[in-house]
């Protein structure tokens, strides 16, 4: 079971999210995708899934921001994961899920001992 | 058959639209968002500054004003309202040392309510086709006896240094005749109206590195011909100084309507005003900032801003602002050299690059134009529309690179408006009242 830190979106850390298993994350309110040093998706929770309308195998083991958030593939999100090993950031950003802009709020978690970099998105 | 879609259908649908490499947007006649996907949303966000990306015109008036009004003057029922509408977005370099971003622009009106936009990255290709011209302007100057394409080769001074043989056979003047006249003994000048003369065309070939032009041609039995011209200038081996110019003349059958100052127009000129559009102004500031490297002749930039200009928009319409931003941009134009440009960057935002311009006379310009805003005098049905305008100016000299002197530019007229607008604010000792 996932402590009451970790259910919250500002305040879990990218040492417990790395830590848990899959029911855990997909438990989480928050929407959570683990990317290795490729920027492919290795997490993709259930939650996450809900939000986009499409299932977690379809998503993970491919280039996360080619293939599935393109809406991310700028200077504001997959740039600062290139280019910023320890990350840990908060940005209000908008989504097409679904194809309907949403609003969001992304958090942007890297740190170079952690081998996965973690994007956790709050509806 | 069941009323529902099959989920995994569905879901194939999803992942389809989240993995197009093409911006897909749904619009309502008023240019607001319904449907958008992945795509479209990584090119439109970064242009929103506060994040509503919900007004499709609104966030592409900064660098696509004129997205607007060609919705808007769409006249038909329903049709292409524009293909590969190219939009600049990045006016100096681009970020991160890639290519400046462009972005093409399809929009399809369905009906009065409803239109479907494509947006795509075009900067690669824009890139490709910068280098392409430049090596066609080379091959275009070093075409030898080719009967269709006569060469002459200019001094720096504009007199005529040698011809080739098939310019005798265009023309029926032999090379010893016109060996060290003028060009504008040798050619007709330009008779229509707002046509560059021939030595302005020499200047804009220096500041862009090629003029293209066409015109009637008299040859020495009498008879006319419709002429393209190609001006390209030499620069010599220091990089620095314009060591001549090739002139290449085609004599070409005149094709009804689409001459290539009307396709010239349409590849560099905004929509609405006229004024060169953003894509334009990007490609010359490239140069301008290339030549003060090479020459040291630095360039002065203005950015000037109408000021309150929503309040124009909101009492008395669009229609009115359009006509607003048209006078403006035709009196400023008027006020200024030929080789001097003027574009339209954003909704009611333009530019002035002045090539080889000192502050001071940047000044004096700045001031001109100021007061150019401020004499205006627009038709607004109960009484004539006034405005004013604010002005922030840099020198290249000052700023070092193209980036640079668009935000030392943007800086002062930051502090034009902040100072109470109506006011052109350039480097410190040179403020004017």
């Amino acid at each position: 079971m996932a402590t009451l830190t970790q259910t919250q979106f500002d305040l879990v850390d990218i040492d417990e999210l790395h830590a848990m298993d899959g029911t855990d994350r997909d438990a989480l309110p928050y929407g959570v995708i683990g990317l290795d040093a490729d920027l492919v998706a290795i997490v993709y929770n259930a939650t996450e899934a809900g939000f986009a309308g499409v299932r977690p195998e379809r998503v993970i083991g491919a280039p996360f921001f080619e293939n599935s958030a393109q809406c991310m593939n700028n200077f504001m999100v997959a740039q600062r994961f290139a280019d910023e090993p320890v990350l840990d950031a908060i940005i209000p950003y908008v989504l097409t899920l679904r194809m309907r802009p949403t609003k969001v709020r992304l958090r942007l978690l890297a740190r170079p001992d952690v081998p996965l970099r973690f994007l956790l998105i709050e509806r | 058959m069941t009323a529902e879609p099959d989920v995994d259908e569905h879901e194939a649908l999803l992942e389809f639209l989240y993995a197009c490499p093409v911006g897909l947007i749904e619009i309502d006649g008023n240019g607001t968002v319904g449907i958008m996907n992945a795509h479209a949303m990584k090119h439109l966000l970064p242009l929103a500054p506060d994040g509503d990306v919900g007004d499709l015109f609104g966030t592409m008036e900064g660098c696509a004003p004129e997205l607007r009004n060609l919705w808007q003057g769409f006249s038909a029922k329903r049709g292409m309202v524009c293909d590969g509408h190219r939009v600049s977005v990045d006016l100096g370099a681009g970020r991160g040392g890639r290519e400046p971003l462009v972005l093409a622009l399809t929009v399809v009106k369905l009906s009065a309510e409803r239109g479907l936009v494509t947006i795509t990255d075009v900067s690669q290709q824009v890139a490709h086709e910068r280098r392409l011209r430049q090596a066609e302007t080379w091959f275009a100057s070093l075409i030898g006896d080719v009967n269709d394409y006569a060469v002459l080769a200019l001094a720096p001074d504009g007199t005529v240094a040698s011809v080739n043989a098939s310019f005798t056979r265009q023309t029926g003047h032999l090379c010893d005749e016109v060996a060290g006249q003028p060009l504008d003994r040798v050619l007709a000048d330009a008779a229509r109206p707002g046509a560059l003369c021939l030595s302005d065309q020499l200047c804009v070939a220096e500041r862009d590195g090629w003029c293209l032009d066409e015109s009637w041609q008299v040859r020495l039995d009498g008879t006319r011909y419709w002429c393209q011209r190609l001006f390209a200038a030499q620069v010599g081996d220091d990089g620095r100084t314009v060591t001549g110019y090739s002139v290449v003349l085609r004599d070409v059958a005149r094709q009804g309507g689409g001459d290539t100052t009307e396709l010239q127009r349409l590849l560099t000129c905004d929509h609405l005003t006229g004024a060169a559009n953003r894509g334009q102004f990007r490609r010359v500031l490239e140069r301008e900032h290339g030549r003060w490297q090479a020459s040291g002749a630095s360039p002065s930039l203005l950015l000037i801003d109408i000021d309150h200009f929503k309040k124009v928009n909101d009492t008395h319409g669009h229609p009115a602002g359009d006509a607003v931003l048209r006078q403006f941009a035709d009196a400023c134009r008027a006020k200024l050299r030929a080789t001097d440009l003027f574009a339209r960057i954003g909704g009611e935002e333009f530019a002035a690059l002045l090539p080889a311009t000192s502050a001071d006379e940047a000044a004096r310009v700045a001031e001109k134009l100021r007061r150019t805003a401020a004499t205006l005098e627009v038709e607004g049905g109960h009484a004539p529309i006034r405005i004013t305008a604010s002005v922030g100016f840099a020198a290249m000299g000052e700023a070092g690179s193209t980036d640079a002197l668009m935000a030392l530019a943007d800086q002062r007229l930051y502090q034009a408006k902040r100072g109470g607008r109506d006011r052109a604010c350039g480097p410190e000792l040179l403020q004017l009242a």
